[in-house]
């Protein structure tokens, strides 16, 4: 046996002690980091509020002032008091959440068999579905509406989530082929010799470890849908959507109310988020690899 | 034919998975698509199919090149901005923490904004006496307000700049998830080997979220490519670019012909992009 | 068999007789208006009720921009299935829908106007001889100005060219940075501004290549300097957002501007007067709103009806009373709200002097040309004859 000599000791301690100052360091910078990201990110939102709650000197001023002066509730209370905002606000979020549920049910079959397709076919069919969303809206929002003008769907929520779902698809199939073209086929092949049936193995393997992509583009589809506002404009008339009424405020010149009322969009996103966002773990990811 | 039917017998169950998203998109979209393309063919004045005309004009105008030029730039720009700051925010949801939860589901809350929105908000920040120039003044850095729609690069950033805060979310998304499906072992093995942290980014992370990466860039770009809303809040329709040059000559001017010719140009630049990039950077991951 | 033909015969003469029974007493008459929500009160509250009560019917109306109009208004005639009875759209955007072909014709009617009604507001609705739209509500842009500014200043306001620019350049050298805006985003408000411009030179835009609208691009071309930054993204919103953030001390905006930035903004230092004049003569482009008939539209006698109300006299009295909307008619009067008066009289100044644009079905074209001229003299500072030669002749180009 040897003996551990004096200055080896010491050198350990040493590298022990830079390694802590080290992680501690890094520690900082990434603490620093997440505090502006999340300043970049929440000083708009945290704009808008003050606005929505600001007597207006405090905004119609050349030098605006940062902190709220004036506190007022009055923006809301017309917000509220105009009545606009439960129907429209149930009208978005069922269109969303149903989109992003067809929007699944409808994609990831698809997306599926277009990951397993030969490369080059692969990437043409993918394209080809894309091309619908490298052109630019302008020119084929309008026949499309028409469409669904035509077989009535108007003020219906099964036209807008149709129409949604025109939009939304082609971003989901993209991710999600994405998705399932990172999962081994060797894993499903495993299973099939286990003797699986096809559909068992897809239910078995490849879902579970696809369900962190499925959530991803499911949030991204729901948000897409959340605040569209080219073919609400078509589809609705009577009943319309969240982001309309807000754009009514904001064309409208209201200043307080619509950030009163782009304030109040931002709420079911952070639920919806927040709530989705827990499917985003690697847990499902170990039970299947042990499969 | 035979092929085709040969298709169907021995992949029923592929078939049935694939084609209700192939007729749901391309049965809405194909014929209104080449619908737009078909006018951009056709003279605007006698009907005559087809013509150069709508490009000829479009080409001719120098506006237009300076709205080629500035929609590359931007989302250039762009993609630079929000792909970077998008990694290192992704990978920094990943490690542990007690707010992860909560920090992820904030960092999401712009995207659930409408784009017309986020320009009203970004006008406010960036207008001549907005809160951004405010601030420099405080600072004592500026004594006059920049005026940050001004044109050129500047232009440019602040529009990169507003357009990232909307959209980096959707970055953040897709790279986070292509690192929660990194198996936590792969790091083990390396951390045995006594890789630093960023040798574990290059050689373990980037390889392994590559196909996410390009998920995401292609996403975006496409996106940067047709903007068109914010550009025409926050600078007017002086610093043009491809989707307000279609937007304007359809809505503005009633021309649909002008516009379908713009529409077709930048769905060109677009699959040019998408295709160089797949064929060059995305080669590899795709191999596999 | 026999029995399946009959029944089915049945049942389409039972639906027949039904459609024509529904056909005879609607129940709705849906209507598109673009107003603000105090405005949409006023009718809701106090125009429509007489109407409904008069003719049974229910007034269904919905809200939507000039712009979204053509848009609900094209779908619905492209898909054969029109539900709207009546629009009241913003004239300065009626070309589209004549050349779309979205309105019914209503020359048959024109016997309807009152003799009342003054006779340059009956021409906006007009193309080619033919009535499209009835006059409703005439509008005109007065000029904003924050009275502080002026004061703490010693400044009189500009009343013709040459001191609108001494004006803007006095601000500009005090302040460092330009203080009165046009709005310049390049989008039909610009257009609007420079046949104000172009015609109290003596010019006519339409043409471009006159003497007038020469010296009015290169007055523009000489003032731009002294302008503020924040005209590049003037437009009929955001100038109130400027003028109220005092970022802007002068500028001209519609009417509307006054609730905005007024009463809803408390800006109350921010008054309003007729404008400049040119060197030739005053001109206001004649703005507003006028009703059309969408084509197809289901119930068109009774949205006739309701047209001929809207215009009648006492609905014009309310609406000048409760919105401060000027009356389309020579023998309405309505009593504006005290704070409303000042603002009310620079309307009325201003339409003394208000001249309708001429309806093209090309003007789509005229609008480009005006404004990409616009950008290439004013902005860029390029040479201004050959520019206007240049976009005269893409007017010449695009007659159809």
């Amino acid at each position: 046996m040897k003996t551990v000599r004096q200055t080896d000791l010491a050198l350990v301690k040493r590298t022990r002690n830079r390694k802590e100052l080290y992680r501690a360091f890094s520690r900082s910078i990434r603490v620093l980091f997440i505090a502006l990201t999340i300043f970049f990110i929440l000083a708009p939102i945290l704009l808008l509020i003050k606005i929505s709650v600001s007597a207006p000197q405090d905004i119609l001023t050349q030098h605006p002032p940062f902190l709220i002066k004036n506190f007022t509730w009055s923006h809301w209370r017309k917000v509220l008091a105009a009545g606009h905002i439960w129907v429209p606000l149930w009208k978005s979020i069922v269109v969303a959440t149903f989109v992003a549920l067809f929007g699944i049910i409808v994609a990831a079959p698809g997306a599926y068999v277009i990951s397993r397709l030969p490369r080059k076919i692969k990437y043409g069919v993918l394209l080809a579905i894309f091309s619908t969303r490298m052109f630019p809206e302008v020119g084929i929002a309008l026949p499309i509406s028409v469409i669904f003008v035509r077989w009535g769907l108007v003020d219906t929520n099964l036209g807008l989530i149709l129409a949604h779902l025109i939009k939304v698809l082609p971003l989901m199939a993209w991710i999600l082929t994405g998705t399932f073209d990172s999962i081994p086929k060797d894993l499903e092949q495993s299973a099939l010799v286990d003797g699986c049936d096809k559909v068992q193995a897809l239910a078995k393997v490849v879902l579970p470890l696809s369900l962190t992509g499925m959530a991803a583009a499911s949030i991204l589809c729901w948000l897409e849908s959340w605040n569209e506002f080219t073919y609400a404009v078509y589809l609705c008339l009577a009943e319309s959507t969240l982001p309309i009424k807000t754009y009514y405020y904001v064309r409208r010149g209201n200043w307080f109310e619509s950030a009163a009322y782009a304030v109040f969009l931002t709420i079911p996103v952070m639920v919806v988020t927040f709530l989705l966002q827990k499917y985003m773990r690697n847990d499902y990811l170990s039970g299947a690899i042990k499969y | 034919m035979s092929t085709l039917r040969n298709l169907f017998k021995h992949h029923k169950l592929e078939m049935v998975m694939v084609l209700p998203l192939l007729l749901f998109i391309l049965g809405f979209t194909l014929y209104p698509v080449l619908q737009c393309i078909f006018y951009s063919f056709q003279d605007p004045v006698s009907g005559a199919f087809p013509t150069l005309e709508n490009y000829r004009v479009i080409v001719g105008n120098r506006k237009f090149g300076d709205a080629l030029k500035n929609t590359i730039l931007v989302t250039f720009i762009g993609l630079t901005l929000e792909m970077g700051t998008g990694m290192l925010v992704a990978l920094l949801l990943t490690t542990k923490s007690r707010f992860r939860g909560f920090f992820r589901a904030i960092t999401m809350i712009p995207m659930g904004v409408p784009t017309i929105v986020s320009g009203v908000i970004m006008l406010y920040i960036f207008s001549s006496n907005g809160y951004l120039n405010e601030f420099l003044y405080r600072l004592g850095l500026i004594k006059l307000p920049i005026d940050w729609a001004q044109g050129g690069l500047r232009t440019l950033l602040m529009i990169a700049v507003a357009d990232m805060w909307k959209v980096t979310p959707l970055v953040i998304i897709l790279l986070l998830s292509g690192l929660e499906s990194i198996p936590a072992d792969v790091y083990e093995a390396s951390a045995i080997d006594g890789a630093s942290p960023a040798q574990n980014f290059f050689r373990i992370t980037l390889p392994l979220i590559k196909p996410f990466f390009t998920i995401a860039l292609i996403l975006r770009a496409i996106d940067a490519f047709r903007i068109f809303e914010l550009p025409m809040v926050l600078a007017g329709r002086n610093t043009m670019f491809l989707g307000t040059y279609a937007y304007s000559e359809y809505f503005d001017y009633n021309n649909i012909h002008a516009s379908g010719a713009a529409s077709t140009i930048l769905l060109i630049v677009i699959a040019l992009f998408v295709f160089g990039y797949i064929l060059t950077v995305g080669s590899r991951e795709v191999d596999q | 068999m026999k029995r399946t033909l009959r029944f089915l015969f049945g049942l389409a003469l039972l639906s027949l007789v039904f459609s024509l029974v529904t056909a005879a007493a609607p129940k709705s008459i849906k209507v598109i208006m673009g107003l603000a929500e105090e405005e949409w009160k006023v009718m809701r509250e106090l125009v429509f009720p007489a109407f409904e009560k008069e003719h049974n019917v229910k007034i269904e109306a919905y809200q939507a921009e000039a712009q979204d109009t053509e848009k609900i208004l094209e779908a619905r005639v492209r898909a054969n299935r029109m539900d709207i009875d009546l629009i009241a759209q913003d004239n300065m955007r009626l070309a589209t829908l004549v050349e779309k072909d979205l309105v019914e014709e209503l020359s048959a009617y024109r016997s309807l106007i009152p003799a009342t009604v003054y006779p340059s507001l009956v021409e906006v609705g007009e193309f080619d001889g033919k009535l499209y739209f009835m006059p409703y509500r005439p509008n005109v842009e007065i000029a904003f100005y924050n009275s502080a500014k002026f004061a703490q200043y010693g400044l009189e306001l500009p009343t013709n060219w040459d001191q609108l620019f001494e004006v803007a350049k006095f601000f500009y050298e005090k302040e460092g940075v330009g203080r009165v805006a046009i709005k310049a985003d390049l989008s039909s408000c610009t257009a609007a501004h420079l046949f104000d411009f172009c015609r109290s030179a003596g010019g006519d835009p339409v043409v471009l290549n006159d003497k007038g609208c020469f010296e009015a691009f290169m007055f523009l071309q000489k003032l731009w300097p002294y302008l503020s930054p924040d005209s590049k993204t003037a437009n009929w919103n955001f100038m109130n957002q400027h003028i109220a953030t005092e970022s802007v001390y002068l500028g001209q905006n519609w009417p509307f501007g006054m609730n905005v930035i007024v009463k809803d903004g408390g800006k109350k230092e921010v008054l309003a007067y007729q404008g400049w004049r040119g060197p030739v003569k005053e001109s206001h482009v004649l703005g507003g709103e006028v009703i059309g008939i969408p084509k197809g539209a289901p119930n068109k006698m009774l949205a006739i009806e309701l047209a001929k109300y809207l215009i009648s006299k006492e609905v014009q009295e309310i609406l000048t009373t409760h919105n401060g909307w000027p009356a389309v008619r020579s023998d309405a009067y309505g009593k504006v709200a005290a704070w409303q008066q000042p603002y009310f009289d620079a309307i009325n100044e201003a339409l003394a002097n208000a001249e309708a644009r001429p309806n093209l079905v090309y003007y789509g074209a005229v609008e480009k040309a005006m404004n990409e001229a616009f950008r290439e003299c004013v902005i860029e500072g390029e040479p201004v004859k050959p520019t206007l030669e240049k976009w005269a002749k893409y007017i010449e180009d695009n007659k159809r």
